[in-house]
């Protein structure tokens, strides 16, 4: 089995590039989940939480916390944004390990991420925290 | 009340909205979001881990927050809001879950007003699945 980069990255490992420019099925499948006869009309626009989330599952991928064994809880989430972004609209995501503690067997992992529009200006950051339980190593 | 009004007080309720969490829902914020965990979508699967089911995303109850936030704060939630959750326990599909919020301060700040709210989003027995702050420019 291969170790998974959870268990040997270090704090300051990078992640991405990744694109997570947002297309419009895709915005319809987010309205499909999670829209209400209450849910604020975006328009072109996108909930930037979306944006999030398509980051946050390139670096669940990349850590190999799909690996078969492993346990994954999200235990935290910060998010901050700046302005509104249109569905294709082109934003790219970097991330950071910022943290990665093992505690009674567990990884606790926090990695904090920087979304860029395609001027290369920050439009927002993120923070996910996470719980690894299950690791071979 | 329009959002961005510096009408609002603190103590003052957001709109919260109850949302069944279906697995067509769970099933389509994993095609959204590219999350495609069977945790959330297999049931043999699922039934291997703690849970002993599955569970929605934990984004998907934090988007349902965002929803209420981009609802109550339609002209700045997007452009200068923030928050900080914790995800304190999983949504079963067929729960009904319900969104909730309050204004717990008002500050000035070099960019205007701004207002601290808890937030979060309860299950039907009432425990959190999501709890936290957000912090909103109301100008």
């Amino acid at each position: 089995m291969v170790t998974p980069l959870i268990s040997t990255a270090t704090v300051g490992h990078e992640f991405g590039p990744y694109d997570v420019t947002i297309p419009a099925d895709r915005a319809n499948a987010y309205a499909a989940s999670v829209g209400g006869e209450e849910s604020p009309d975006y328009g072109d626009s996108l909930a930037p939480i979306m944006v999030v989330a398509a980051a946050l599952t390139r670096l669940i991928d990349d850590l190999g916390l799909f690996s078969g064994g492993l346990q994954t809880v999200h235990a935290g989430q910060e998010v901050s944004w700046a302005r509104q972004i249109r569905i294709g609209e082109q934003v790219e995501a970097t991330a950071r390990l910022a943290a990665n503690s093992v505690r009674r067997g567990n990884h606790f992992a926090t990695v904090a991420v920087t979304y860029r529009d395609s001027t290369g200006t920050e439009v927002g950051t993120s923070s996910t925290t996470i719980i690894v339980s299950g690791e071979a190593s | 009340m329009s959002s961005g009004s510096t009408q609002r007080a603190v103590g003052d309720s957001l709109t919260g909205f109850e949302r069944e969490i279906t697995q067509n829902r769970v099933d389509a914020y994993a095609e959204a979001s590219g999350d495609h965990n069977p945790i959330h979508l297999d049931e043999s699967y699922a039934s291997t881990t703690q849970f002993g089911t599955r569970i929605a995303h934990g984004m998907l109850s934090l988007a349902l927050v965002t929803e209420m936030l981009a609802t109550e704060f339609s002209s700045t939630w997007h452009s200068g809001g923030k928050l900080k959750v914790r995800f304190s326990a999983p949504v079963f599909p067929g729960e009904t879950v319900v969104t909730y919020g309050e204004i717990t301060a008002i500050d000035e700040t070099d960019d205007g007003l701004s207002a601290t709210c808890t937030i979060g989003c309860k299950k039907p027995d009432g425990t959190d699945a999501v709890v936290g702050r957000a912090t909103v420019p109301l100008e």
